[in-house]
């Protein structure tokens, strides 16, 4: 990387030099043959052969559980093979713990930021290979050092901030640059736009582009059809841990994909069934809180409210406002067409508004308790007869919501952390099922999501619209809230500025009234 | 990670799978200490002795009991045996003050929840850390019982009072049955009521409760008064047992519960607890010290075993934790 070279210590020049282009562009860097995980009897990851090239852009798409995230864990040394080997520069290599996969130059780009949020993003870019005086470290060197970087890449962030006051997709950024400053020669991006915008989506990409024409080979796990056909040279597809096929990137197309992931076409992807708008469920009437003003909108029986925006334009605030985490400062909520002051989230469940949060991890699910728990949380009151639970009552119900949303599980114990993104969305929707509600609001519902998931989730808001509720469905995936909404706003700096009906306007028009240019 | 640390059902009740197989670990373990002790001694398994080893296992029991429910919620009670010295006085100056026994009784236990609600307001009101608040009460609890005593002990007279923790009932000593007094409850509690998943719950991440409706403040409130409680029904239980109330008894109770909750498989990062699993872990701590009297070992040497084998326990613990790895 330029700008690097005069700022980094013998230690890390070392090691880069060692990395740098091991093998010519276009030959294989890494090999994974036969490469196999069990967990117990379970097969994570069939015996798979798929072969890296020095230099490409490797997608690889799949749905929940197909073995992408063990994937990735192998190749990074955070968990062992059970069998089968791995070549990297044409030798075998064990890679049974990070140090050695970081010392070969295979890093990761985790969907969710694993960085110290209390220290600097210089302090983190450097974290673990801090440049040193005689043992002192050297702040002042750093920080310019970190912003050289940042600024090289076209990233807009100041290298002094503290990490944790940035937003998420700029907390992915700089894990990105941190990658990109240790003479990386594999880098791995599980999922990176998930919590991005499209500025810090476009800015992400031109820096895979510019690593990738330094010899770097990326590899890119993504959702996101669209950003797959814009990004990659080739991609490996896997389905229920078995690698079904390798291709170029211009002899296929969407529909070949997906088929391959699912079984499934694209039509049956975006599910939008119209149903004739009942009575009013909710109606805010200028509804101010923490993060939203003057917000009126109105929700019918039957109908999608779409909410979009960019992160931190005001929706999820004004969810929870509604929802009653927040206390309002100004403006009436009419529910059913009585005014009511819904001051906690007791009072909104009682009502009949469910919400499913924005992030699942911090408030959507207690992670290390059961699927089960998670899922009877709610209703632990309505399952008690007398002093205790009713058990059969509550083994009854968990199961029933994980048969009916087809959660993979093997049980209803396991824990809410060992289930990947779209499952665990499944448990915080299962929730809300036991419970029941008029109102759903669903809060970037399909973020981490793979497309088999996200249809079910779409054709479960059909179910629940055919059932007389309505939903609030809040996005940053413009085509997601577009195709779904049978009433659209926009939200810009916590106000609403726009509203359209079901694909009145253009997508431009709406992005740039999110945007505000 | 597959994961089948706590449940049955669907809540974290402590029935099948690995967490029964570590209950049975942690019994095996107190049955084999038993049997050790029994062999190394000729002491060790006389009525005397063993009526000894239940009597002073049992207060730190129904302290670690207490305190398990606070660990669960991811808090901690440092103040348990400041609140049973405290309360030792508190019961000792109603007595002879004239107060009838139930009512000193009742009297006594009524401060412990209010000590407990005091916690948990300062815990949900004030924004305090559990470890600051309740390590302030330690110490000015501590202070308000040597003012009551003037420094130092009020001596009771009530043999009644005094008579129970020496009584047996069915050849077991009394202050063991209060363990099942308090143990049965506890159970149904934390393992079959509502109130238990919601500890497990607000435990495991307060936000995702509190968004399924799940009162985060009563549960606090609920988990801190269970733990003030259960040390003022021991500090009765210790006054009746040594016949004086003294501000300054039960030193460092408060690390024996936290020890025997977290030998037990209590997780002191909150959401990973049951009540069998302290009521073992306090037992095996007073087989120690009660061995190791026997075995005539410098009472020294107790505690850097202790030590030792909290580490040692804790760390097997979490060798099977990860073990499905």
């Amino acid at each position: 990387m330029p700008g690097l070279d005069e700022v980094s210590d013998s230690k890390s020049d070392g090691l880069r030099t060692a990395a740098r282009h091991p093998v010519p562009r276009g030959e294989p860097i890494l090999e994974m043959r036969a490469l196999q995980k069990k967990y117990g009897a379970v097969e994570a990851l069939k015996p798979a052969t798929i072969t890296f090239l020095s230099g490409e852009i490797h997608a690889i798409v799949g749905e929940n559980g197909a073995g992408k995230s063990t994937l990735i864990k192998l190749l990074t040394g955070v968990i062992r093979r059970t069998s089968g080997e791995v070549f990297w520069c044409g030798k075998p290599v064990q890679l049974d713990n990070p140090q050695e996969a970081i010392a070969r130059g295979i890093n990761a780009v985790h969907q969710e930021v694993v960085l110290c949020p209390h220290l600097s993003v210089a302090a983190n870019m450097f974290l673990g290979d801090e440049i040193n005086n005689a043992g002192l470290m050297r702040k002042r060197a750093m920080t310019e050092a970190a912003q050289s970087v940042l600024d090289d890449l076209g990233f807009n962030l100041p290298a002094a901030a503290t990490l944790g006051s940035l937003t998420i997709g700029q907390q992915q950024l700089v894990a990105t640059a941190r990658a990109a400053m240790r003479g990386t020669q594999f880098l791995i991006f599980d999922e990176p736009t998930a919590y991005l915008t499209r500025q810090e989506s476009a800015q992400l990409f031109r820096l895979i582009r510019r690593l990738q024409g330094e010899g770097v080979t990326i590899v890119y796990i993504s959702h996101r059809m669209e950003e797959v056909f814009e990004l990659a040279d080739r991609v490996s597809v896997l389905r229920d841990g078995t690698h079904v096929g390798t291709r170029k990137i211009g002899e296929t197309n969407d529909a070949e994909l997906i088929t391959l992931m699912i079984n499934r076409t694209i039509e049956q992807i975006y599910h939008k069934e119209h149903f004739p708008a009942g009575e009013t469920i909710v109606e805010t009437r200028g509804l101010s809180g923490p993060g939203f003003q003057d917000v009126s909108l109105t929700v019918r029986a039957g109908e999608i409210v779409g909410l979009y925006g960019l992160i931190g334009a005001g929706r999820s605030e004004f969810a929870l406002g509604l929802y009653g985490r927040h206390a309002s400062t100004a403006g009436e909520v009419y529910w059913q067409g009585r005014k009511v002051n819904i001051n906690s989230e007791r009072k909104a469940m009682d009502l009949g508004i469910a919400l499913a949060p924005e992030s699942r991890r911090d408030q959507g699910l207690c992670l290390n308790l059961p699927i089960g728990l998670n899922i009877n949380l709610p209703i632990f009151k309505r399952l008690t007869r007398g002093l205790t639970i009713n058990r059969q009552k509550e083994i009854e119900n968990a199961d029933r919501q994980i048969r009916d949303l087809k959660i993979k599980t093997p049980s209803r114990r396991v824990l809410a952390s060992a289930m990947s993104g779209g499952n665990q969305q499944k448990i915080v929707i299962g929730k809300w099922l036991s419970h029941g509600a008029k109102l759903f609001i669903f809060d970037e519902p399909t973020v981490g999501v793979d497309v088999g998931t996200k249809a079910e989730i779409y054709r479960l808001f059909a179910r629940l619209l055919e059932n007389g509720a309505g939903i609030i469905l809040i996005s940053s995936y413009l085509p997601e809230v577009y195709e779904l909404s049978d009433r659209l706003h926009v939200f810009r700096r916590g106000r609403l500025v726009a509203s359209h009906d079901y694909r009145a306007a253009s997508h431009e028009e709406v992005l740039t009234q999110a945007i505000g240019v | 990670m597959s994961a089948e640390t706590v449940d049955s059902g669907t809540g974290p009740a402590p029935r099948k799978g690995v967490s029964i197989l570590f209950g049975l670990t942690l019994l095996g373990l107190l049955l084999f200490l038993w049997l050790l002790l029994g062999l190394a001694t000729n002491s060790f398994w006389t009525p005397n002795n063993i009526s000894n080893l239940l009597r002073q296992g049992a207060m730190t029991a129904i302290l670690a009991v207490g305190q398990t429910f606070v660990i669960i919620t991811a808090g901690i009670d440092l103040s348990v045996g400041a609140v049973v010295g405290f309360t030792s006085v508190i019961v000792a100056w109603l007595l002879a003050a004239g107060v009838p026994l139930w009512i000193a009784i009742i009297l006594t236990l009524a401060f412990g929840v209010l000590i407990g609600a005091f916690h948990a307001f300062g815990i949900v009101r004030m924004g305090l850390p559990p470890f600051i608040i309740t390590l302030a009460t330690l110490t000015s609890l501590r202070g308000i019982g040597l003012l009551i005593t003037n420094g130092s002990t009020i001596s009771i007279t009530n043999e009644a009072f005094t008579n129970f923790s020496r009584a047996d009932f069915l050849g077991v000593p009394s202050l063991f049955w209060m363990v099942i007094v308090v143990a049965i409850p506890a159970y149904v509690f934390l393992h079959l009521s509502r109130f238990g998943r919601y500890l497990f719950a607000v435990g495991s991440n307060s936000e995702a409760a509190r968004l399924s409706g799940v009162n985060v403040h009563r549960t606090i409130y609920l988990a801190y008064i269970l733990s003030s409680t259960c040390a003022a029904f021991v500090g009765l239980l210790l006054a009746s047992r040594i016949g004086i109330g003294n501000a300054t008894q039960a030193e460092g109770w408060e690390l024996q519960a936290i020890a025997s909750s977290v030998i037990g498989g209590t997780s002191l990062f909150g959401a990973v607890g049951s009540v069998h699993g302290p009521l073992l872990g306090a037992f095996i701590l007073a087989t120690i010290n009660n061995g190791a009297n026997l075995l005539n070992v410098n009472s020294f040497w107790q505690r850097i075993i202790t030590g030792v084998l909290i580490i040692v326990i804790v760390y097997f613990d979490q060798l099977r934790r990860r073990g499905a790895r």
